[in-house]
């Protein structure tokens, strides 16, 4: 009997117990983490030194080795103020449509049938990550 | 009494035994966190309907059946709910939107969760679904290794869509550890190193020496690895590979050829130039470096190997990748001279070429150090069969337990596969003593990129329905002379034709009959003109005859080509769609001058179309513009979306760029483009 009361006072007291310790700590564990971009913007790096770092350059300055063909010379992404100028939508626009799409020299050309959506969001997403502080 | 107490504690506790499985239950922690994202769900919805659907899902397990996929049940989304829900970008683990791949959102169904990313998929308490409770259970796979996933179901070398899958499968077929190590997929494999029969009549012991010591420290280029031999290793294996008697016929050509007188140097550096030595060699680092540099040729290979070598290259390595140029007697002999007056290293001492007079017993140290080491696996001269794979196999490494792994003396590391096969592949004998595998001195990102393609080995294959391999055709490689002209210029080093070849050139030969035009071919093929001048890779000048060209470009003209492609696209069309004027102000508007060259203006990046007309065939030209990727997955060239219509006047304008194909047809074998 002295044996059996102890025992059950620990089931129905620390059983519960320990289920809560557990919820309570994972969603919060979970909650710090950072949000998500790091393998899209991987992704979109590897597409940006394929198909655009030829003419802006692989730092984005618009130094690649064609660049010195071109009239006019390709843009230089790493400006913080045209960074902060272009929205998002405004950059996906030109990667999709290319320069003659939104007004500007047809020797940036269009990608919008080359890649997919989900390549144009990528690729932008790395090109938000040139900017020069 | 005591009967009764004793029945009302059994009854309680019989009761309270009872209610043990519905509170576990209801307290499962699952349903916490379900009910947490309702909350997050509702805070983010835009709409009342949404915030409804939030409201009213239901507190329930949710899984994934993977019927097709050896049954697999994965219930990962019974806590990560939000991994298709938009609503959920960038919100905190488990609910953030899984980031957009090839499979998802649209393939969760089809392939699940675990199949990337490894894990328990049955489980649903956190510690037991990721694999880090017990040891007898699947871990996950680190995100920094993810695509090996990808390589499970995709088998082939290169995979879209996961860069560094593809780099690890290419940096384990050039560093060779196919050679060693048994992998399903690559039985046929043998290294491209040389048989080291002739290593006596070709160096020097001072030489070999320092090879041995760090072949990259003599030539960057090496893919031989690093064995850390000692002084008195090297010593020994030097006794013995000079010991070895190189074959009698090698031994007199290059005997022969030593007494040979040697040529016009300034003549060898032409023709050095001409033959595009550095697309696959680098001279003091420039070139491709995917062949030895030869910077320092001179101080590396005694005279009479070079000249025996450059005149048969095949008969000293049969897997070399280098052509057999069909140089002249005397063109060989100014190209070393070339090589004794400038590509030599001025600072050797003057014995580095040497022989070493060989010591028996040393040898015989030498000929064990030779099999322990592994040396033939690579060097071997005999057939496939006859090299030892002495390293473990390696399928099913990448679903190996960390539990079952030899950590050895690097109890530093964490008991996890990846950061085992990290230090493995980093430090190999920091293991233990004895060990026998050689460092490979790959950088951070590369060490990622291999075990990324050793995770894709899985201890099963995965089903047949859900295996992906290349859709390349299947190579077609002629026999009879054509065979031996492909072999003797090794076409395939360089070129790829359907399933087979090198990446080193931009293009496949599989439809090569589709695109170029015969006289044009046979021209190219006896002096080949720089089509991107930007790449220091180029066709060389194999000095093949007329008629080896003309029966290559025959072939390609008859048999390698895409019934796809019609040879007229104008047969049919209206007249205006020849409108060539048309097509160049297409050229125009649409910025193909960004990257092409015509005449002396335009890009460096494509290439030049300045006699576009005399080279491809317009039926090409129309199907390539209408989709350039369908031509080669890779290619640069945007697709414009073209209508029908404008592709047509470009390929008509293309049409009148340089000489026509009927005033070309009596070739000279003369261009003027370089």
């Amino acid at each position: 009997m002295r044996r059996i009361g102890p025992t059950l006072l620990l089931a129905v007291t620390v059983l519960p117990a320990a289920g809560c310790g557990r919820v309570g700590a994972d969603p919060t564990a979970a909650a710090v983490a950072p949000p998500g971009g790091a393998y899209e913007l991987e992704l979109g790096k590897s597409i940006y030194l394929a198909y655009c770092a030829t003419c802006h350059g692989e730092t984005g300055a618009g130094d690649g080795f064609n660049a010195f063909n071109l009239d006019p010379r390709p843009r230089d992404l790493g400006d913080p103020a045209f960074q902060k100028s272009k929205s998002d939508e405004n950059l996906e626009d030109v990667v999709r449509r290319g320069g003659a799409g939104v007004g500007l020299s047809s020797l940036m050309p269009p990608w919008g049938h080359t890649f997919n959506e989900r390549q144009i969001e990528e690729v932008t997403l790395f090109l938000r990550s040139l900017e020069r502080d | 009494m005591p009967l009764r107490r004793l029945f009302a504690v059994s009854s309680l506790l019989f009761l309270v035994t009872l209610a043990v499985s519905p509170v576990k239950n209801a307290l499962r922690p699952y349903r916490f966190i379900q009910r947490e994202f309702r909350d997050l769900g509702m805070s983010r919805a835009t709409s009342r309907k949404a915030m409804e659907l939030y409201a009213n899902r239901p507190v329930a397990i949710q899984q994934i059946w993977l019927r097709d996929f050896e049954d697999r049940v994965d219930r990962c989304t019974t806590c990560h709910l939000g991994v298709a829900d938009a609503a959920m970008r960038g919100a905190p683990e488990p609910f953030r939107l899984h980031p957009a791949t090839f499979h998802t959102p649209g393939g969760f169904e089809r392939i699940g969760c675990t199949a990337c990313h490894g894990g328990e998929g049955l489980a649903t308490l956190q510690d037991d679904a990721h694999g880090v409770a017990q040891e007898n259970i699947a871990p996950m796979t680190p995100a920094t290794f993810i695509q090996s996933g990808c390589g499970r179901c995709h088998l082939s070398a290169t995979v879209p869509d996961a860069p560094t899958l593809s780099r690890g499968r290419a940096l384990m077929e050039r560093a060779g550890c196919y050679s060693c190590h048994a992998v399903r997929g690559h039985d046929a494999y043998r290294s491209e190193a040389p048989p080291l029969d002739a290593i006596a009549i070709k160096t020097g012991a001072v030489w070999l020496r320092g090879w041995l010591e760090d072949p990259r420290a003599v030539d960057p280029n090496a893919t031989m690895p690093n064995f850390h031999l000692g002084a008195d290793d090297i010593l020994a294996l030097s006794h013995y590979m000079f010991g070895r008697p190189a074959p009698d016929a090698l031994a007199r050509r290059v005997a022969a050829a030593a007494g040979e007188p040697l040529g016009d140097p300034a003549t060898g550096r032409r023709l050095f130039s001409e033959s595009r030595c550095i697309s696959c060699h680098t001279v003091d680092g420039k070139g491709n470096g995917s062949a030895p540099e030869l910077g320092t040729i001179a101080s590396a290979a005694t005279r009479g190997w070079l000249i025996a070598f450059l005149r048969d290259p095949h008969a000293f390595n049969p897997r070399t990748r280098m052509p057999r140029y069909n140089f002249s007697d005397g063109d060989v002999r100014d190209i070393v001279a070339y090589f004794d007056d400038e590509l030599r290293d001025f600072d050797a001492p003057a014995d580095v070429l040497e022989p070493l007079r060989v010591n028996q017993t040393l040898a015989a140290k030498g000929a064990t150090l030779f099999r322990n080491a592994g040396c033939g696996s690579c060097h071997a001269s005999g057939p496939a069969s006859e090299t030892e794979k002495f390293g473990p196999d390696l399928d099913g490494i990448g679903d190996r337990r960390a539990a079952s792994l030899d950590f050895g003396r690097r109890r530093d590391l964490p008991q996890t596969l990846t950061s085992w096969l990290v230090a493995k592949i980093e430090s190999p004998r920091s293991f233990a003593d004895g060990l026998r595998m050689p460092s490979y001195g790959f950088d951070a990102d590369e060490q990622r990129a291999i075990v990324t393609a050793l995770l894709a080995h899985g201890a099963q294959a995965v089903p047949e329905k859900l295996r992906h391999s290349a859709t390349q055709p299947v190579a077609m490689i002629p026999g009879g002379r054509v065979g031996e002209l492909f072999s003797r210029y090794r076409c395939l080093s360089c070129h790829q034709i359907g399933n087979r070849g090198g990446d080193t050139s931009t293009a496949p030969l599989t439809f090569e009959g589709s695109k170029v035009n015969e006289e044009w071919l046979v021209d190219y093929l006896l002096l080949p003109s720089s089509l991107r001048p930007i790449l220091p890779e180029r066709m060389p000048i194999l000095k093949m005859s007329r008629e080896e060209a003309s029966l290559l470009a025959d072939t390609f003209e008859k048999f390698y080509v895409d019934p796809s492609i019609v040879e007229d696209p104008f047969a049919g069309r209206a007249e205006s769609d020849r409108d060539a004027a048309e097509g160049e102000r297409l050229y125009t508007t649409l910025g193909c001058r960004g990257c092409h060259i015509i005449g002396m203006a335009g890009g460096y990046y494509g290439p030049t179309l300045t006699e576009a007309a005399r080279r491809l065939k317009p039926g090409w030209v129309f199907h390539f513009l209408k989709n350039p990727q369908g031509w080669r997955g890779d290619i640069r060239c945007p697709n414009y979306a073209l209508p029908d219509t404008d592709a047509l006047r470009l390929t008509a304008y293309l049409g009148t760029l340089g000489s026509s194909r009927d005033a070309a047809a009596p070739a000279t074998g003369k261009e003027s483009t370089r």
